[in-house]
């Protein structure tokens, strides 16, 4: 072997390091799936084939041993799936589905033969082939299999490998035929695989009891977005991942601006008649932060983390991502700084510290970003808080922004440990923000969490809309922190108010106690965020108390006597840098009390639709005696100015709403009702039998 | 020629092996039969080295997972005519091999002027490491090379697998295989 022949040798061994990617489990499922459905359909045939075997007995044994067909639906349902697909069914009038087992079955086995003979030709517009699954699952009698499967069994040896690429658009309406009925009715109401933090509602407190309501702010809105999407794609949302204060405080409302940065922030009271409920009163408080003039805007630090991994290489991520990114950056001024450090897919720093006025480099970096692999990227997180250490403005805004679609794989594997991290970097300074994408992987109870700590807010970006949004629009308000650790503590005056309850921030309570600790960490307020807290009041003597009176009574002694008050407002904050919060103490006054909804100003009218809409949507206990209809047009009739639109959109989300889940008059519709989750999940029984 | 040639899974240690291979088997002989349970662990068991297989001649994850999926649907029918000469995962590598060429046959005629050969894209390298650059690299200059050889190549230096072995895959003698590496390095002589 001469020298060449051994560098040859050499350089070819070298391949042994090309590495493969990990599969991903949903794929992993979807090919499981497929095949066990080629499977079937071949042992389907097989009797027919090589003389019989009786294949009722086989599908016994298949439904005793393999894999449940509630599994395989379920991994099915893990993909978005359009509904239309579904409702290109026009064949109503099939057979009744009285095999159980067996015609699901046969349903999935048509699905593939249909896949199989219609992929064999050039490939199939994607509805053409659902439309058609659909109709053949419908039309199947129990006869029908044999006679398909003879079609199909023609060469049985030879019979052609499927080709068909089960995409996973294409894959699922065979979960819808898997049903056997491809009605709206039948089609997966719920989407599974992202995760969200399970709270119960607020429920009504007895105010000689529990007098004290405390809770911290919360200026996040990924919960609209998130649902908002969902719905625009024919989904219900899961109820926890309706977080009712996140809808409301998804609009801008208008509220008076404080005008100096003294008080970073006023607050607007109101008291209105409830929609659904003639009997109680809304107490709305409305926080607005300090606006600073363009000419003190603080130059910004930020230092961008993104998540590159193999799962970020769809449409409506990395991408849009890109393009969000490349959006922020115009905002940016000539001395602000940005840096760009990526983990998993490919780890590590993409952008050293760069001045805005260098555009081009910025968005080059950017724009060379690509998604693949899932190599851990063992310093994500440290990397970027290092950098924005290195280019830190003091005065300024200091801020890491996190993008993922759910992967937190940045170096810091323990939830907690990852926490108090994002912690002690905020003690020092720099805060973190939080970027959701996508679908299916979300994390949302970690994202929320880590934005909370790290003194910054979660989004959720569906759309490159959203992304001017929070981004260019509320730019501001996301980027520049006027306070911190807001705390708001209601205190109710019994003798005017019976009941009360906080409708949304379940997942932001605070003990009583916390009010006064300035240990306690609580939510953030950007420049010109508005804020907005609801309670459904019941006033003394109005007959709309759910709680009877004690028999025996109770001993109220109120040490002021105070016959003009609902109740006492406080408000903590720190400034953005300090230690020690300041108190803000108001009020709330009889005289705020409107006798009739009609003469409330447009923002209160709306938030109340919005409290109305969340409240159905997640199946309260409260807020059910209004229909969909009376919330549209209470939102309709309070849109206002709606100068970007969002309230048009609302109304939109609220008819949308209506249609995947009904009034209780018109046969309103569960979690119970969606054939394609396993039900023990929502309901605690054990799982229907296969 | 019994189990004589059992290639390394990827999610399999040398310890294991043969354990693995005979789980395989006996899955196998299950399927057959028609066992669903035992075709859905097997399946279950095997679908990571497909996808792996499937990756690294592809050098993209989406192809890899559409071709692997293809190769779970084209099991169902496909283990029927399995017939235990060869270890289980050298036939299933040749099944994966198959689809990939397939793929790529019918990626070529739909779209012309896309170089499907160029079989690995610099950007999806997964994982970013400049080991894995060069390789990339030298892949490119392997995948000019003619079916047969560029095939010989990525088994023997790629797979680490002996010429035995590589045969087996590929479908042809030995002696075949030697002398398709034999042709490709003095292609590439001096290239690399």
């Amino acid at each position: 072997m001469n020298e060449d022949e051994k560098m040859t040798d050499e350089a070819l061994y070298s391949l042994k390091s090309l590495r493969a990617a990990q599969p991903s489990p949903e794929a992993k499922k979807l090919a499981l799936n497929a095949a066990m459905v080629a499977f079937d359909a071949v042992q389907a045939s097989k009797p027919k084939a090589r003389a019989k075997q009786g294949w009722l007995s086989r599908w016994t044994l298949g439904a005793g041993l393999g894999v449940p067909a509630a599994t395989a639906v379920a991994a099915l349902v893990l993909l978005p799936m359009g509904t239309q697909m579904v409702a290109t069914r026009n064949n109503l009038d099939g057979p009744p589905n009285d095999v159980q087992v067996a015609t699901t079955e046969i349903a999935r086995e048509e699905a593939t033969v249909t896949t199989l003979s219609t992929l064999e030709a050039p490939k199939p517009e994607q509805e053409v082939a659902a439309a058609k699954m659909a109709d053949d699952s419908v039309a199947l009698g129990e006869a029908a299999p044999v006679t398909q499967a003879d079609q199909l069994m023609a060469a049985p040896e030879a019979m052609p490998a499927p080709t068909g690429r089960m995409t996973l658009r294409q894959a699922a309406p065979s979960a819808a035929a898997d049903m056997a009925g491809g009605s709206l009715a039948q089609a997966p109401l719920y989407v599974e695989g992202d995760t969200f933090k399970s709270f119960d509602e607020n429920r009504v407190k007895i105010t000689s009891e529990e007098p004290v309501s405390t809770f911290s702010i919360d200026v996040d809105t990924a919960s609209y977005t998130y649902v908002r999407s969902l719905l625009q794609d024919g989904y219900l949302p899961d109820p926890d991942a309706v977080r009712l204060e996140e809808l409301i405080n998804y609009f801008p409302y208008d509220y008076k601006a404080p005008a100096t940065i003294d008080t970073p922030f006023s607050s607007t009271m109101s008291v209105i008649p409830t929609p659904w409920n003639p009997k109680t009163e809304l107490l709305q408080i409305g926080l607005k932060g300090y606006v600073p003039p363009k000419e003190d805007r603080q130059p910004q630090n930020l230092t961008f983390l993104l998540d590159t991994s193999g799962s970020m290489d769809e449409p409506n991520k990395l991408p849009l991502l890109k393009r969000s990114f490349a959006l922020l950056v115009d905002q940016l001024l000539p001395e602000d700084t940005v840096s760009i450090v990526v983990y998993a897919g490919s780890a590590g720093v993409v952008l050293e510290p760069t001045k805005a006025s260098e555009r081009t480099k910025i968005l080059g970096a950017l724009d060379k970003l690509g998604a693949g692999g899932s190599t851990a990227g063992a310093e994500g997180i440290a990397l970027a808080y290092r950098l924005a250490a290195e280019s830190k403005i003091e005065n300024g805004v200091n801020r890491v922004i996190l993008a993922t679609d759910g992967d937190f794989n940045v170096g810091i594997d323990d939830p907690e440990d990852l926490k108090t991290y994002i912690k002690t970097q905020r003690d020092q300074g720099i805060f973190l923000s939080v970027l959701g994408f996508g679908r299916g992987n979300l994390d949302d109870a970690l994202m929320q969490s880590l934005a909370q700590n790290g003194n910054g807010n979660a989004a959720y970006i569906d759309s490159f809309r959203e992304a001017q949004k929070v981004l260019v629009e509320e730019g501001g308000a996301n980027l520049v922190t006027i306070a911190k650790d807001v705390k708001i503590q209601v205190e109710f005056n019994p003798a005017a108010v019976s009941e009360y309850r906080l409708i949304g921030y379940e997942t932001r309570a605070l003990n009583r106690e916390d009010f006064n600790n300035d240990a306690v960490d609580a939510g953030e307020i950007g420049a010109g965020h508005t804020v907005t807290a609801l309670y459904e009041i019941t006033p003394a003597g109005s007959g709309g108390e759910l709680n009877d009176p004690l028999r025996y009574g109770s001993v109220t002694s109120n040490e002021v006597a105070a016959d003009d008050e609902i109740g006492f407002l406080k408000l903590r904050y720190k400034a953005p840098l300090g230690d020690i919060s300041k108190l803000i103490e108001l009020p709330i006054g009889k005289d705020l009390a409107l006798a009739d909804i009609s003469e409330a100003g447009n923002d209160q009218r709306f938030a109340a639709a919005v409290a109305a809409f969340g409240q159905k949507l997640k199946g309260s206990a409260y807020g059910e005696t209004m229909s969909w209809d009376e919330v549209a047009d209470l939102a309709n009739g309070s849109k206002g100015d709606d100068v970007n639109g969002y309230r048009a959109e609302f109304v939109q989300m609220v008819k949308l709403a209506a249609l995947l889940n009904p009034d209780r008059s018109g046969g309103g519709r569960s979690k119970a009702d969606d054939p394609n989750l396993t039900q023990e999940r929502s309901l605690g029984a054990p799982p229907p039998r296969k | 020629m019994n189990g004589s040639l059992v290639l390394t899974p990827q999610f399999t240690d040398t310890g294991t092996r043969s354990a693995a291979s005979a789980h395989n088997n006996a899955l196998v002989d299950r399927a057959k039969a028609g066992d669903r349970l035992a075709f859905s662990q097997l399946i279950e068991a095997n679908y990571d080295f497909i996808f792996r297989t499937a990756c690294k001649w592809t050098g993209k994850k989406s192809d890899a997972e559409d071709i692997a999926q293809e190769v779970c649907i084209k099991l169902a029918t496909a283990i029927q005519s399995f017939d235990g000469r060869s270890a289980f995962t050298s036939w299933l590598y040749r099944v994966t091999l198959n689809m990939v060429r397939d793929m790529q046959r019918s990626s070529v005629r739909k779209a012309k002027n896309v170089d499907a050969f160029a079989l690995v894209h610099p950007e999806d390298d997964p994982g970013g490491q400049e080991e894995a650059t060069t390789a990339h690299q030298i892949w490119e200059r392997v995948s000019t090379l003619p079916d047969k050889q560029r095939e010989a190549i990525m088994l023997v230096y790629g797979e680490d697998m002996n010429h035995v072995e590589a045969a087996e895959i590929m479908g042809c003698k030995e002696a075949t295989v030697s002398w398709h590496i034999h042709e490709a390095k003095k292609t590439l002589r001096g290239l690399l």
